[in-house]
């Protein structure tokens, strides 16, 4: 349905969803380099989260949930349950994609996985905390009541559709608290996390089929 | 020539279907006056909310979620099309004739795709426009009224059992372009919709719905008054 370029452009985004959840000592952190070492920690995370999306023709905020995992160090699983199943599931180097069709799960088929393996490739250096090694973002961070990255792409890679990621960590509870992903001046997403649980072990078969 | 005339004429002839007659309403034993036409239509501004599975030449193509802001005082809407992640992949608004695309991602920003789109929410959503040419019943038994509209295409919306209705739209020579059915099961007559179209490719929309309630207009900021 969407072409390569949009494809491309699309799981820029959902990667930055799912890069996110490898951060969840960074209030610990004061420092890019100081988060690669917290990070290199980390060998399993899994969580549910609660989505809002905002937007000028929406009276109140579209609300989704669900639930991600994570396995070091390229393995994940990033589903919604509700309102929309769907799920992206990336293990052994074989990224599929699922969506609810008659009211069961499929693969989706429609192609643009080339496009998801080329941005899995830099998922990769950010799942290692590498935020600011990579060329298609610009970023800072800064300390306060609670400890704020600031993702800004830059080149032609999202233009249009991504103004900047704001991350915000909970100082407190050393974890992640909030995503807000802002589109444009009428249109943001917020991305709550819950029930963070770090190095738990996940079984595989989590990321090799949705029911 | 008179070959090509004739030729032209049987082209034609061949390609144009014929629609279902509808007959005089069926009066009941008590001697029915009133004819009522099936209404499932918006009689408010509502905002809904929709999961959409599309499908397009037999495939699956994807599911997204699909939001529709209509006005049925003045015909306005506002759409949008995301998927489940967020991200918005059209975003367009219409009055009563200029249509304006806020956002549009490709494919979405190719052709006519806003335009057909907003007259296909405007099918489901809006009482047809035009003249109402016939009323009465299906040789089913089902109720129906056909309206043709300027353009010349013919609308018909056809209640064949309770909470469930059907809107039919033909080209001015009988062909189904789109064919809407409409199925009430919590309440709300959009709670599942399935839209038929028939184009270069034949595409299916099953909509399931995620929520819906009215939008209360403040005077003077009508969206429509505020572009």
């Amino acid at each position: 349905m969407l072409t390569d370029q949009t494809l491309r452009r699309y799981f820029y985004i959902l990667v930055c969803f799912i890069l996110i959840l490898s951060l969840p000592f960074v209030a610990l952190a004061d420092s890019f380099e100081q988060l690669r070492k917290d990070s290199a920690n980390i060998q399993t995370i899994q969580s549910r989260f609660v989505q809002k999306k905002f937007m000028k023709i929406l009276t109140k905020p579209l609300i989704s949930e669900g639930r991600f995992y994570y396995v070091a160090p390229d393995s994940f699983r990033w589903e919604y349950l509700k309102p929309l199943r769907s799920a992206v599931i990336n293990y052994k180097g074989d990224t599929r994609r699922f969506i609810v069709s008659g009211g069961k799960m499929i693969e989706d088929k429609a192609g643009g996985m080339q496009a998801m393996r080329v941005v899995l490739g830099e998922v990769t250096g950010w799942m290692s905390g590498k935020f600011d090694q990579n060329p298609s973002f610009v970023a800072t961070l800064k300390e306060g009541t609670n400890t704020r990255i600031t993702l800004t792409p830059v080149g032609k890679s999202m233009s249009g559709m991504i103004e900047k990621i704001e991350i915000t960590v909970s100082k407190k509870a050393a974890a992640v608290k909030s995503v807000k992903i802002i589109e444009n001046a009428n249109a943001f997403t917020l991305i709550d996390f819950t029930d963070v649980e770090i190095n738990k072990a996940i079984n595989s078969t989590v990321f090799q089929d949705v029911q | 020539m008179k070959c090509i005339s004739l030729f032209i004429v049987i082209f034609f002839l061949v390609s144009c279907s014929t629609m279902p007659a509808i007959n005089p309403p069926m009066l009941s034993s008590a001697g029915q006056k009133h004819f009522t036409c099936p209404s499932p239509f918006l009689k408010e501004k509502s905002q809904l909310v929709h999961a959409i599975e599309i499908t397009a030449a037999g495939n699956v193509q994807g599911a997204i979620i699909g939001i529709t802001v209509a006005d049925p005082s003045n015909r306005f809407i506002s759409c949008a099309i995301m998927t489940t992640e967020g991200m918005v992949l059209l975003e367009a608004q219409s009055g009563a004739e200029k249509l304006n695309v806020l956002r549009a991602l490709p494919p979405f920003d190719s052709g006519d795709f806003a335009q057909n789109l907003i007259d296909d929410i405007r099918l489901i959503y809006f009482n047809p426009q035009g003249l109402l040419q016939r009323k009465g019943n299906l040789s089913d038994g089902s109720t129906a009224c056909r309206w043709q509209e300027e353009s010349g295409d013919f609308v018909d919306v056809i209640a064949n059992k309770p909470g469930s209705t059907e809107i039919k739209k033909y080209s001015a020579c009988g062909s189904l372009n789109r064919h809407v059915k409409l199925k009430q099961t919590e309440g709300n007559p959009y709670s599942s919709i399935e839209l038929e179209g028939s184009e270069m490719v034949n595409y299916r929309l099953i909509m399931t719905l995620i929520d819906a309630h009215p939008v209360k207009t403040i005077k003077g900021k009508n969206n429509e008054k505020q572009r």
